[in-house]
């Protein structure tokens, strides 16, 4: 015997990433989905953009890793709360998972909030988790033709940064090649070059954040 | 391995839906997947074997039908297959499209005994 289904595979998931999303309303919270390869410098990016927010924003962060707390424990240092979630096997976060650490942080005193996914092109573009935009990190020593080996992440992202910028002369990374590819893919997405070491396009990226952080303000206000 | 999650969900969904019905058994799940999700079949139908082990969903058929990306053009209103995933408008050039197929995950039926 046939019988209808017609159900959302993730209907799950979505169902606990709309509850998420209600909750950072009412916090007022721009949540922010970061993803990249492992080491394209996610953790590196937090590390600077908490010492440029300090006094003016307040950042917090949920960071996922398979294991160890090694992320939160840098993160630390910035006097930013920081939770860790280990995901023991998982390659990436879902809504689930970051509604088990929402109860750990004061959102009310948050004004951005970042998720730090596990690193890894594929999967964590899958799963919505209540953000309010997905943003990524390629570095140069990625390859310049990654957007379309990845084409999900590099589509459902409103930014790209491109990472390592001071590093590209010493590789083969046609950095006209990436930001075509990538626009390819998806023709609206931002992209600001940057480098979190030598300190690049960091001001570039603060502008992007604090913008974005105003226009949530402001949907928020018109809704 | 995204698969692993997805097929967990594919197979609660399942579970769910037969047991509505007093089923005692699973035989065949047939699912819509859009290219965009970018699940390997092979992957997720040995995925889903391993999860339906001792539930009445064991050795079930998992049908995986492909969605192929589309797109609808809002400047010109064409609709056209994506190729490649270039999302530009084969008659306008335009960049300003609409992906209108190819994101679905979907179960859409199942067959019980």
């Amino acid at each position: 015997m046939k019988i209808n289904v017609m159900q959302d595979v993730l209907q799950a998931n979505d169902r606990i990433a709309a509850d998420n999303k209600q909750l950072f309303q009412k916090n007022r919270n721009l949540v922010l989905n970061l993803m990249s390869s492992p080491g394209a410098g996610k953790t590196s990016l937090l590390e600077k953009t908490a010492e440029r927010l300090a006094g003016k924003l307040r950042l917090g962060v949920v960071v996922g890793d398979i294991e160890t707390t090694r992320d939160a424990d840098r993160l630390s240092k910035f006097n930013i709360p920081a939770i860790q979630l280990t995901t023991g096997t998982a390659c990436h976060l879902d809504a689930n998972m970051v509604a088990s650490a929402l109860p750990h942080l004061q959102l009310d005193k948050i004004d951005i909030l970042v998720v730090e996914n596990v690193g890894n092109l594929v999967c964590p573009a899958e799963f919505v988790i209540g953000e309010d935009y997905k943003i990524m990190i390629l570095s140069v020593t990625e390859g310049d033709e990654k957007p379309l080996k990845y084409p999900l992440m590099f589509h459902e992202s409103a930014l790209l940064l491109i990472n390592k910028i001071d590093l590209v002369q010493y590789t083969n990374f046609n950095l006209e090649e990436a930001k075509a590819n990538a626009r390819r893919i998806n023709p609206d997405i931002d992209i600001i070059e940057i480098s979190c070491t030598g300190g690049t396009g960091l001001d570039e990226w603060i502008v992007w954040l604090t913008a974005h952080y105003q226009k949530k303000l402001g949907d928020l206000t018109h809704a | 391995m995204h698969e692993m999650g997805i097929a967990q969900n594919i197979l609660d969904i399942a579970l769910n839906a037969a047991n509505q019905e007093g089923a005692t058994k699973i035989t065949r799940i047939d699912l819509i997947a859009g290219e965009l999700r970018g699940l390997v079949p092979m992957q997720l139908s040995f995925c889903f074997s391993i999860v339906a082990k001792d539930t009445i969903a064991s050795g079930a058929y998992l049908n995986i039908e492909e969605v192929p990306v589309t797109g609808h053009c809002n400047a010109c209103n064409s609709d056209f297959p994506v190729e490649e995933y270039q999302y530009l408008c084969p008659k306008c050039a335009s960049t300003k499209i609409q992906v209108t197929g190819g994101t679905e995950l979907r179960l859409k039926d199942i067959e019980i005994e």
